[in-house]
């Protein structure tokens, strides 16, 4: 999931920069000082558990929990996920700094996008059916990153569909996987903080 | 919230006791510039990519030629310009690896392999040692080396969990300096 230094042309690198730093504004400035905590909090969590392998076939895929982030941050996903990403790139060599942008509003950005479409679902009264919400943008989110990785790559030459159809494949045992994850914290979520999706709501 | 912990750091020591290398690292390395260029390119968790084409080209993008990986993702090619060259290989999906050989690593008798055979007097003078002794030593060499090379890439790539403990403190004082800003900001203004 993370393209690594290289890979894209320097039009694309430029151009994910730019994207990058606008949700980044946008990430910092709806970023009250009640959520600055869970931001940190997700922030870790991204960060570990790339490192959790899923083996399938000859090669193998990781968590990204980009979903979840996005569910319970909102914009703030942007900041979150940046600093992840940032130090993976640092620690353990995923991805590259130039690449940086790029990475980062390939799994940011359809955080955001799954934010604005699961917030009601989520402030369901039913457990039920907030996570079943949950369930959904944790794997739509999977599938929105694959999408945005084959893009990606197809502005610097690959053939768009081969490209995607390969990344989307690899990672459908990981939306499943996410799905899992994110519906089950949807729910613990409701069972010991209910106000959790509802402040961050009216307060995005 | 108290509820929570211990479910959480559960969580957390589940997640963290099964640490398999990563495998979507492409590694490359060059071992061997006389008097082919030998390389190999991997994934760092040892897979090697087998059976991948490697585009040679110069700084500035000319082309040089191409070569193959073979199944232990060995790739060779001898180089027939003295240009600095780079080495591309395209494992799909983002996955890409380039390296570089400069002009002043390569063999120095470039070109000059017909010619060299031909001065008669120095080889007459150690006409018991084989002609290519040379090569055979650093094929002998290389060989020996393999191994150590393979556990030496293993360890550079291998994560500890000191780094990763590190990273989340990073995280941690990070959003804490973060939140001690917000927080002296709102009590400035109140």
């Amino acid at each position: 999931m993370h393209i690594v230094d290289g890979a894209l042309a320097p039009e694309v690198v430029i151009g994910g920069a730019v994207l990058a730093v606008g949700g980044l504004a946008m990430g910092l400035k709806s970023l009250p000082t009640e959520k600055i905590p869970a931001a940190g909090v997700l922030s870790a969590a991204f960060f570990v558990a790339s490192l959790i392998h899923v083996p399938i076939g000859p090669s193998s895929v990781h968590l990204i929990l980009g979903g979840l982030a996005g569910l319970v941050l909102g914009w703030a996903a942007f900041p979150a996920l940046f600093v992840g990403l940032l130090l993976q790139a640092v620690f353990f060599g995923f991805g590259g700094l130039t690449v940086l942008g790029v990475n980062t509003v390939n799994i940011a950005l359809p955080a955001v996008l799954v934010w604005y479409l699961c917030r009601h679902g989520l402030q369901s009264q039913r457990p039920g059916v907030a996570a079943a919400w949950g369930a959904l943008g944790g794997g739509l989110a999977i599938a929105l990153t694959t999408a945005c990785v084959g893009l990606a790559l197809a502005l610097s030459g690959d053939q768009f569909l081969p490209a995607a159809r390969l990344v989307f494949l690899a990672h459908i045992p990981v939306m499943i996987i996410e799905a899992l994850i994110s519906g089950a914290a949807v729910l613990l979520a409701h069972r010991v903080k209910p106000e959790l999706f509802a402040t961050l709501a009216t307060r995005p | 919230m108290r509820r929570l912990l211990p479910a959480l750091l559960a969580a957390a020591a589940l997640a963290l006791a099964p640490l398999p290398a990563a495998a979507h690292k492409v590694v490359a390395a060059i071992f061997a510039t006389n008097p082919a260029i030998e390389g190999e390119v991997g994934f760092s968790n040892g897979d090697m990519a087998a059976d991948i084409p490697i585009e040679v080209v110069d700084p500035d993008g000319n082309p040089l030629g191409t070569t193959r990986t073979d199944a232990d993702g060995v790739f060779l090619f001898t180089p027939t310009q003295r240009v600095t060259h780079v080495f591309r290989a395209d494992l799909g999906a983002g996955h890409v690896a380039e390296i570089t050989v400069a002009a002043d690593d390569l063999p120095a008798d470039l070109g000059q392999q017909a010619a060299a055979p031909a001065e008669g007097s120095p080889a007459a003078a150690t006409a018991a040692v084989p002609a290519d002794l040379d090569q055979r030593i650093a094929q002998a060499v290389r060989a020996e080396v393999k191994p150590l090379r393979k556990d030496l890439m293993a360890f550079k790539e291998h994560k500890n969990l000191e780094s990763i403990l590190g990273g989340i403190g990073y995280i941690m004082g990070l959003f804490g300096l973060g939140f001690y800003l917000a927080a002296r900001r709102r009590l400035n203004t109140r």
